[in-house]
């Protein structure tokens, strides 16, 4: 009758959790799937169900494996995922460094090979727990169809990359699990017991447990242990009080509490070191004490693998919190020297003896470390890199760890730290190739981290001065240019990178770098888009290297190319879809730069208020990720679009959140926009002239023609003066059809022709430059207004003002010259009009108006839109303004 | 289940008496009537069909005190209905079939607590019977 009870705990039973199951089966014989994702609350059962369709898979002759996180193994990159590596963790480089895209595809073919081709089933419990460098390795073991992942994710948790990536390409199928239904926990207690059981006790489990499976799982079995639950007659009845605690947490440490010493040992160090060896186990505890441990469900022996773990994850979180920190210790180093005894490096087990002596605060194998924080690296987890790398004794510490350690503290933002390691590893003996990789990497941190250029080209040049051999020595050129185009040279940058073959791919990576904003700011925007494309394609064939920029940042350079080639469409959207990769991806600079070009070509297309939103952005990105010049940039940005929406405080705000940034001469010409404009916004348009003119001429001192053409262009729009010749000039120097439509308007406006600023406002229009266009529209009802055609000059207004609608409230001179227009030229306001139009300049709702003036609300809103449209503007502010000039 | 349930099971299934053939078709009515789908699934001519259902449920229903001879029953059984091509989404039909036949058979004294002691019933005869199924290897 009983029969059912002692299988009972080896073998709890699942109940409600076919369908989910079916699932399973469905998507791993579907072959379309890479994995399924079990989401669930906490003791819903995501690790049971995970268990069950591993069982399910083993039945029909899949290979299975199982791998989990934990405080432990996040220690060290891959621990969690030790039992995949089956090909060992590969040779490291000449240099000690491990390449990660070996070693992935190794891992795939050596577990090919094992299974003989067939999709290994890995049950990935707890995902959230996994390192960044475990969880790439899944999912490409995932996407390559060499494993089946089922992962577990607990609701509310963070999901991790890994699952976002292969639920966005749709390869994983995901469940969610809740808690039982009152019938089904029902039937749970039924099959768990073995027969019925009486009914207030039922009633009972329920209200204790609502349904919750594992703590119905815990409270059963503690109830069993304790004879608070027994049998009687084939019906089970409840003696005693369930316990109250509705923490689970509170459940299991009741119950692990109760046990003997001898198999406390046991689940401790199964907790820390689980799975342990079937067979070691037997020789350590005394007979019975696994059997006893196993009835009780608190471990799981896995005969045929040889292994035993803890029954659930929660066990052994429990355990782990409850071992005074040098017992823990002491367990930790024992094991992991008998595993070290048993299996000598290099083993699989490496790892795994790597992390207890790590977790046990002892020193593991500096190599074992550094070729960790080299799997790091590769994940982008920097955190990781330097924790590892510095838990390198100092005099063990080498160029490569040295490397490592600056590029990490680099990335973190730690720039004067970073600028001590990595001036300290150039004098650790290293080959030229280390040698290279460290300055260059040291230049960076100089430029990027620390504002100094100069530092920067003195880093570069006393490197080339000592490596001398070929591709090294180009590589470096290449890298001054690179120095010379971010710190606002392009002209320069470019010279220098004459003296490079390209015939290396690593080379033309870095001087694609250099030479693509180099050339898009000097008015090569053909060539600037055929050097970003040609430097993504060659980066991403390269692979991942040390001391390299990301190859997103060769896509923010083509934005940058097409923006300047006046390409706006095509730039916004691809710096959209390259903001997306990056934000998974968490690479802050590439997201910054993404966000700030965004802003710019949204300044550009006149959309000044998304503009604002992007500068925004990328302004708290750099603060947030430590980019003082980037930061520089965007505030820079952000003034400008405040200033263009005539908010002249804001924009004086942000400039004096700029000036507390050092100086950046990446784009240092452009960033002088931003105060022009300020000054216009404070109604100074003799300074913001001066302001205009002298950036104009830094530009042409440093080679930035479309910078230049911008400037000088923003000149004529605002002021009226005259720049045509210089623009005419540049138009010629450049490619750009943007820089050329700047020229037309210049000239037409010099010449006052309206059929030439109708025609500069359709190139405007045409590049989707609306405000541009707005502007040289205004020009051309300006001119036709002072020719005397009254129809033309009604037309070209009416274009501005719709032109203007797409520009989000900017608020410039160009559009107040239409409104100007209108008020002389057009039609006059009647006297009812212009009533209602000053006082809803000053503010008064139209309802306000209504009852002052005995009118409906509808006549005065009538007349406050022949009122807007006869003065061309679209809401009040602007109302304001231009009655303001005719008043 | 409680005690009480598993005889208010029992003695209300032995009410049926004469009239079991007549539930029997009445729950194949109210299958397909809820799942035309499932029609094609059952093969075997319908008259032995039903025939088939009466002695089954009445070995189920005389085992339901006693799990391990139950679990004899509904392994077995839930192994051939995955054969058949039975998928878990479609106990739910069964059982809702089931109650709606054993109502309108039963007609008044198909109460409340008698419903209710069917329908834990049946969700223990389902759930085992799929762990019958799933027991069975999956095809790869």
């Amino acid at each position: 009758m009983l029969a059912g009870v002692a299988v009972t705990a080896q073998r709890w039973p699942i109940v409600g959790r076919r369908l989910e199951l079916e699932v399973f089966e469905r998507v791993l014989c579907s072959g379309e799937h890479a994995g399924l994702v079990i989401y669930g609350r906490a003791g819903t059962g995501k690790t049971r169900l995970a268990d069950e369709c591993r069982q399910q898979a083993a039945k029909g002759g899949h290979p299975t494996e199982r791998v989990a996180g934990s405080r432990t193994t996040a220690l060290l990159p891959l621990g969690a995922v030790a039992a995949l590596l089956v090909g060992g963790l590969g040779r490291p480089g000449p240099e000690g460094q491990v390449d990660a895209v070996a070693l992935f595809e190794h891992t795939r073919r050596a577990l090919h090979d094992r299974y003989h081709g067939r999709r290994l089933v890995t049950v990935a419990d707890d995902v959230a727990q996994l390192d960044a460098a475990s969880l790439a390795l899944l999912e490409y073991l995932a996407a390559q169809g060499t494993i089946f992942l089922v992962a577990t994710v607990r609701t509310g948790e963070p999901v991790p990359d890994l699952v976002t990536t292969l639920w966005r390409d749709g390869r994983v199928e995901r469940v969610d699990l809740h808690d039982l239904s009152r019938a089904h926990l029902d039937t749970l207690l039924h099959l768990a017991l073995g027969g019925p059981i009486e009914a207030g006790a039922g009633r009972e489990f329920w209200e204790a447990t609502r349904g919750n499976p594992l703590f119905v799982r815990e409270l059963v079995l503690g109830a069993l242990e304790s004879g608070a639950l027994v049998e009687r007659s084939g019906v089970w009845h409840l003696e005693d009080r369930l316990p109250t605690t509705s923490r689970l947490a509170d459940l299991v440490e009741q119950r692990i509490g109760g046990l003997p010493g001898q198999a406390r040992s046991v689940v401790e160090l199964l907790a820390l070191c689980e799975p342990v060896d079937l067979d070691y186990l037997d020789t350590v505890a005394p007979a019975g004490v696994l059997e006893s441990l196993e009835r009780a469900g608190l471990v799981t022996i896995a005969v045929a693998e040889g292994e035993v773990r803890l029954a659930h994850p929660l066990h052994g979180k429990v355990v782990r919190a409850a071992i005074p920190r040098l017992r823990a210790r002491t367990i930790l180093l024992a094991e992991a020297d008998r595993l070290e005894a048993a299996a000598p490096a290099p083993s699989p087990a490496a790892l795994r003896i790597a992390l207890w002596r790590l977790d046990a605060g002892g020193r593991p194998d500096p190599a074992v470390l550094v070729r960790g924080a080299h799997l790091a690296r590769y994940a982008h987890d920097f955190r990781t890199v330097r924790r590892l790398v510095e838990a390198v004794p100092g005099q063990d510490l080498d160029a490569v760890g040295a490397l490592l350690l600056g590029e990490a503290l680099y990335e973190l933002g730690v720039f004067d730290a970073a600028e001590r390691v990595l001036a300290r590893g150039l004098q650790l003996p290293s080959s030229q190739h280390l040698a290279l990789r460290l300055a260059v990497t040291r230049a960076k941190n100089a430029q990027w981290g620390l504002c100094r250029p100069e530092a920067a080209l003195a880093i570069n040049a006393a490197a080339r001065a000592v490596i001398t051999s070929q591709p090294l020595a180009e590589e470096l050129v290449a890298d001054e240019a690179s120095v010379l185009t971010f710190s606002g040279h392009p002209g320069r940058a470019l010279a220098v990178l004459e003296r490079i073959t390209g015939s290396d791919r690593r080379t033309r990576v870095v001087q694609a770098i250099a030479a693509a904003p180099a050339l898009a700011v000097t008015g090569r925007t053909a060539q600037a888009v055929a050097a970003a494309e040609a430097g993504y394609t060659d980066h991403v064939a390269l692979g991942e290297e040390l001391a390299i920029a990301h190859p997103a940042m060769h896509l923010v350079n083509q934005v940058f190319a097409l923006t300047e080639a006046g390409r706006l469409a095509e730039a916004e959207q691809l710096a959209r879809a390259g903001a997306e990769i990056v934000a998974s991806q968490r690479v802050p600079i590439a997201q910054i730069f993404f966000a700030a070009n965004i802003g710019r070509v949204a300044t550009l297309q006149g959309r000044v208020a998304t503009a604002r939103r992007y500068y925004a952005e990328a302004a708290g990105l750099a603060e947030a990720n430590r980019f003082a010049g980037p930061r520089r940039l965007a505030l820079s940005g952000l003034a400008l679009a405040h200033a263009m929406l005539g908010d002249a405080q804001a924009a004086a705000q942000a400039l004096a959140e700029r000036a507390t940034m050092p100086a950046f001469g990446f784009r240092g010409p452009e960033q002088q926009l931003a105060d022009a404009w300020t000054a216009i916004a404070s109604r100074q348009p003799a300074e913001a002239a001066d302001r205009f003119r002298a950036a104009a001429a830094q530009a042409a001192s440093t080679g930035h023609r479309t910078t230049e053409s911008w400037l000088l262009h923003d000149l004529v729009r605002t002021s009226g003066q005259d720049a045509s010749a210089r623009l005419r000039d540049l138009a010629t120097a450049c490619d750009s059809p943007l820089v050329s439509a700047r020229a037309r308007h210049a000239a037409a406006a010099r010449a006052r022709d309206p059929l030439e600023l109708a025609g500069a406002a359709d190139d405007f229009q045409a590049l989707g430059a609306m405000l541009l266009a707005a502007e040289a529209a205004a020009g051309a009802a300006d001119a036709f207004s002072q020719a005397g055609d009254r129809r033309a000059t009604t037309a070209a207004l009416r274009r501005s003002v719709e032109l203007a609608a797409a520009c989000e409230g900017a608020v410039t001179p160009g559009l107040f010259r239409a409104a100007t227009v209108h008020a002389a030229a057009a039609v006059p306001l009647s006297g009812r009009e212009r009533e209602i139009a000053m006082l809803a300049a000053a503010g008064l709702a139209s309802k306000d108006i209504a009852e002052r003036l005995y009118l409906s609300v509808r006549t005065v809103n009538n007349h406050l839109q022949h009122a807007y449209t006869k003065l061309g503007v679209s809401d009040r502010a602007a109302l304001a303004q231009a009655l303001g000039s005719i008043a | 289940m409680t005690p009480q349930q598993i005889a208010l099971v029992q003695s209300s299934f032995e009410r049926l008496g004469p009239r079991l053939p007549d539930m029997a078709t009445r729950f194949y009515q109210e299958l397909f009537a809820r799942d035309p789908a499932l029609r094609p699934l059952f093969t075997t001519p319908m008259d032995q069909q039903k025939v088939r259902f009466a002695e089954k449920l009445t070995e189920i229903v005389r085992a339901m005190p006693r799990l391990d001879e139950l679990l004899t029953h509904t392994h077995s059984l839930g192994a051939r209905h995955a054969g058949y091509g039975v998928r878990a989404a479609d106990y739910q039909t069964l059982g809702d079939a089931l109650l709606a036949a054993l109502a309108a058979t039963l007609g008044d004294s198909f109460d409340t607590p008698t419903r209710e002691a069917w329908a834990l019933a049946y969700n223990l005869v389902a759930e085992t019977m799929l762990e019958g199924a799933a027991a069975r290897p999956i095809s790869s």
